[in-house]
């Protein structure tokens, strides 16, 4: 009986000095970790930087490698949704659109891969690197539009919308450029008589690059325009649907924009 | 002395238990981590996106902010560091200068000391 409870004692002394040692003298620190461990606030912030490298550079590879590190099956939808949430809670808009520029990049057809992020080695290779004494400036790096520059947008279509599967009414937006091809990026303003607001076409990419939506509020009349347009939509207001069983609904709006050939 | 040699053998057996556990089963998986902590090669690349934003967009402020995650090392003491890892690892001339860039603008950017007279 004696004996266990000797032995009861010096196992509680070691524990204690154990945990004493592991918290107070040596705790554990954490290096050498790999982005995908990182905290939520902090990846989101690092794929904002990955979003935010891409738009500068246009090095959809590196980026898609950058992306790698964490565990998307399809980064793009993350991406998005990150690009809504950065824009709702006030972050630069610049930053909004690059994630939401490569989000529907990434949906595009992949591109040779260049390397991993992670070895930066692995990038593309000097054979023998040397850093100069005095730094020589390199040209900065051409950004690529997020639309296509040229002529104002046209309003292609405007058309009310009676599709009860919405939830809500909506504005929904379809920017497409002089090829017909979807055009993510572009900022549409949406003004009312007690406020504006404005959203970007691309953040939800599984409906496509060119669209954006925003929600109206029923009985509220509304004017909108596509920034990169001259012709502002007024009037919008959520209009009056029947379902087939007579229950009645508010509306929406499609506005499609294209922009004319030169 | 048998007491003593029983001792140790369960304390032997307790340890190589505790090892499977703590290697195979159930090893140690790091989450919330912060910038800090990255792996040398990584935080090269993210002082590299940092550069290659800034080369973009040229707002040193949002480069300084996005430097400070990585801990409170001066921002131009990060980028020096990530470029000589640039450059012991062989990273294109272009990450290179993309780096030096943003190294120069901090270093401009930075505000010298001044001893005030009374």
């Amino acid at each position: 009986m004696k004996g266990a409870f000797v032995l009861l004692v010096a196992l509680a002394l070691g524990l204690a000095a154990g945990l004493g040692y592991a918290w107070g003298v040596n705790p554990v620190s954490y290096t050498d970790t790999s982005p995908a461990s990182l905290r939520d606030d902090f990846r989101s912030d690092y794929l904002t930087l990955v979003a935010s490298a891409y738009d500068a550079t246009g090095d959809l590879p590196r980026a898609r490698a950058r992306l790698a590190l964490f565990a998307y099956a399809d980064p793009s939808p993350a991406l998005a949704a990150l690009a809504q949430q950065r824009l709702a809670q006030g972050w630069p808009e610049a930053e909004a659109r690059a994630l939401a520029r490569l989000a529907a990049d990434l949906q595009g057809p992949p591109a040779p891969s260049s390397g991993s992020p992670a070895s930066p080695p692995a990038a593309v290779r000097t054979p023998t690197p040397t850093r100069t004494a005095t730094p020589v400036p390199s040209p900065a790096p051409t950004r690529t539009p997020t639309s296509t520059p040229g002529a104002p947008f046209r309003l292609l279509a405007q058309d009310p919308v009676c599709d009860p599967d919405l939830g809500q009414p909506l504005l929904q937006v379809e920017v497409v450029d002089a090829a017909g091809l979807p055009v993510p990026g572009a900022e549409v303003r949406v003004v009312w008589d007690t406020g504006q607001d404005h959203f970007f076409t691309g953040l939800k990419p599984d409906l496509g690059v060119g669209y954006g939506d925003f929600t109206l509020a029923p009985g509220i009349t509304y004017t909108v325009q596509l920034v990169d347009s001259d012709q502002p939509v007024t009037g919008l207001t959520a209009g009056e649907c029947v379902a087939d069983d007579g229950t009645r609904y508010a509306g929406s709006w499609l506005l499609r924009f294209q922009q004319p050939s030169r | 002395m048998k007491t003593l040699v029983r001792l140790f053998a369960v304390l032997l057996v307790g340890i190589t238990l505790g090892l499977l556990y703590g290697w195979l089963v159930q090893p140690v998986r790091y989450v919330d981590t912060a910038p800090g902590s990255l792996r040398s090669d990584y935080r090269t690349d993210y002082v590299l996106m940092v550069a290659q934003a800034y080369a973009g967009d040229q707002n040193l402020q949002t480069a300084q902010v996005r430097l400070a995650s990585l801990g409170p090392q001066p921002a131009a003491d990060q980028v020096t560091e990530a470029l000589t890892y640039a450059v012991d690892h062989g990273l294109s001339r272009f990450d290179l200068d993309t780096l030096n860039q943003l190294a120069i603008a901090l270093r401009a950017a930075a505000p010298t000391a001044e001893i005030q007279s009374p």
